[in-house]
């Protein structure tokens, strides 16, 4: 045991004295992961998707009732939140909406409110460009949703009436229409309230910023390999011989090795978050949401993490056999895991076909990990799932150690 | 019988192929206590694999290997404590330094280490000089006096060396030398693969390997001789 002691020790220092030139090499790939992770953000959420959608509103000339009816939609929070309505004639919309300015016009036709009253709901033209973008189909969702609520009601309404008539009750229609608007403006009413607070995201239980955050992170983390290559080589054939002769097996030099890089990525990620940490408190002047980190859940998580990453990253290094190998399997595998984990486009943008493999890649499992440690809170799933990538990287270079042998 | 009781190294009818190409065929040859068994052959014939062999780091197919009378195929503890193996390439890591490579090999045995580098082979080999020093930064000669003071941790009586000179300065060749000859007359026993001809002046016995066998020849011959019986 004592044997297994000592390499291990000189292991963890042999990936120590590579402090300085990972540490380096941390410092440019947090710039570029950055980079990446902003990018990306801007590439699908920025730019023209956060714009308000511009709506043109063609009126039918002297229809008062039209005019309030449109004001009064434009009114709603549902609406107000997301379009902003300009009254134009019908020529000058057109000329909008070729022109880019407008991303819909909505055409009223004469008579609406009058049509809606009798039934013979004489329908909105709604215009879009051609090749429609986002914010385009966004409206026409929100005109096809309006148009299906008040077609229910008055549905409704109508169905109501004639049952009252056949019933000789028609006395009594005003009231039943006036307690079914209720009805109906009880459903309304929640829906906009759904609006307002609730935020629905590509990126899941978390917000953009922090998706991407995490998704950096873990690209920094596998990444961090690269300029660590030198330590992560194995051993040449020799030695390996030696070591095995003192005892040593493939089994031990991997717990050694891949306890030195986890260690390293370690003490690199909390250093480079307080490097971060405090960068962000200088220019912002918000102190960051270190709590989580400081229980026992957060640190044990970020601990699992690094073990896992290092588990996987011995694994290619290991299979690899070369230092150019090692660089460049970490490079493919990495990026490619990276996408189908949902890291670079979140896995609701990815095809169907791909997305049932995300599970199965350490970059998901890696993204879950640090989710569960910045929340602090433990997860027995995500534990496990760091804890079986841990267990089968090593495995695998124990193995692949063995093998070579 | 007292005869018997000298012989540290005794290797019969030892076998070795990888795939279907036979490397040993047959190999049988026996050293005792202050003899230095010579190995040469061209590149590839085999050499590094029987020094393996003998060193417990490679497998035999079929045979025996005894030390000191103790059958050693099927008992690593055998070869870990009986046998120093330097192999070519020196097994050292080089980020570290000197001192933390001995523990490595003296696996925690602190004490045994400081004795071994006031009075044992690595004060003989010069270590105690370099203690502080990182592996990377050493010469060649150093580097291979680090290995064989690593690989003698256990004590061992008989050393196997494979090409000890290779890709050493005239004055790294010199020292390793100085140091073998030294090994040899204080009653060890060295197995040694080479193609230097200062060095094969050490040995007492001397084989050419070919086509996985090994065929005697005169210690301490010539040159020409040597490459007659390379050409046999």
């Amino acid at each position: 045991m004592l044997a297994h002691l000592v390499f291990w020790r000189l292991e963890w220092k042999r990936a120590y004295l590579k402090f300085p030139q990972v540490f380096a090499g941390a410092i440019a790939l947090l710039f570029l992961a950055i980079a990446v992770a902003l990018f990306a953000s801007r590439a699908l959420y920025g730019g023209a998707a956060v714009g308000r959608v511009a709506v043109g509103v063609v009126l039918p000339e002297d229809d008062l009732l039209a005019k309030r009816m449109a004001s009064m939609v434009s009114s709603l929070d549902s609406v107000k939140s997301i379009c902003d309505f300009q009254y134009v004639d019908r020529q000058e919309g057109l000329e909008k909406l070729k022109g880019g300015e407008l991303y819909a016009v909505m055409d009223m036709p004469e008579g609406l409110i009058e049509g809606i009253m009798d039934g013979s709901n004489p329908p909105v033209r709604v215009l879009l460009p051609a090749g429609a973008g986002a914010e385009s189909q966004i409206f026409r969702e929100l005109t096809e949703a309006g148009a299906q609520i008040l077609s229910a009601a008055q549905a409704g309404i109508y169905g109501g009436g004639q049952l009252y008539r056949s019933l000789s009750r028609e006395g009594e229609i005003p009231q039943m229409e006036e307690e079914l608007n209720a009805i109906f403006l009880s459903y309304s009413l929640p829906r906009e309230d759904y609006f307002r607070h609730q935020q629905v995201g590509a990126t899941g239980d978390v917000e953009v910023s922090v998706f991407y955050g995490i998704s950096a992170y873990v690209l920094f983390l596998l990444m961090l390999a690269v300029p660590a290559s030198g330590y992560l080589l194995p051993f040449p054939l020799n030695m390996r011989q030696k070591l095995n002769l003192a005892g040593i097996g493939g089994a031990s030099r991997t717990v050694g090795k891949l306890s030195g890089l986890a260690s390293l990525f370690f003490t690199l990620t909390l250093l480079t978050a307080g490097l971060m940490g405090a960068l962000i408190w200088a220019v912002e002047g918000e102190r960051p949401a270190w709590e989580a980190w400081g229980r026992p859940e957060g640190f044990l998580g970020l601990l699992l993490v690094c073990l896992a990453a290092a588990s996987f990253v011995v694994f290619l290094y290991r299979a690899a056999g070369t230092l150019m190998g090692g660089v460049m399997a970490l490079f493919l595998t990495v990026t490619v895991q990276h996408f189908l984990a949902g890291g670079f486009l979140p896995e609701v943008f990815l095809p169907l076909s791909l997305r049932v493999l995300a599970p199965a890649m350490p970059s998901k499992v890696l993204m879950d990990g640090v989710k569960m440690a910045l929340a602090g809170a433990w997860d027995m799933a995500v534990a496990g799932k760091l804890g079986l990538l841990t267990l089968a990287g090593f495995l695998l270079t124990s193995l692949w150690e063995r093998w070579e042998r | 019988m007292e005869m018997q009781h000298q012989v540290r190294l005794e290797v019969r009818s030892l076998f070795k192929a990888y795939r279907r190409h036979q490397i040993l065929e047959d190999v049988t040859f026996s050293a005792a206590s202050g003899q230095c068994v010579g190995i040469v052959g061209s590149n590839g014939c085999g050499k590094t694999t029987l020094l393996s062999i003998l060193a417990g780091a490679v497998r035999a197919d079929k045979g025996s290997i005894r030390y000191h009378g103790r059958e050693a195929i099927g008992a690593p503890r055998v070869f870990d404590q009986e046998v120093a193996y330097v192999p070519q390439e020196n097994p050292l890591m080089g980020e570290l330094s000197v001192k933390d490579n001995l523990s490595l090999w003296y696996r925690g045995g602190r004490k045994r280490m400081e004795e071994d580098l006031k009075n044992g082979p690595a004060a003989l080999l010069g270590i105690d000089k370099m203690l502080k020093k990182t592996v990377a930064t050493l010469s060649g000669g150093m580097k291979k006096r680090l290995s064989i003071a690593c690989a003698l941790s256990n004590h061992a009586s008989v050393l196997i060396l494979d090409e000890p000179g290779a890709a050493l300065d005239l004055e790294g060749k010199a020292e390793v030398r100085g140091y073998v000859e030294g090994y040899i007359r204080s009653g060890g026993t060295v197995v040694l693969a080479s193609h230097e001809m200062e060095e094969l002046a050490l040995c007492t016995q001397m084989y050419v390997l070919k086509g996985g066998k090994l065929y005697p020849i005169e210690a301490g011959a010539p040159e020409e001789k040597l490459r007659e019986a390379f050409q046999m």
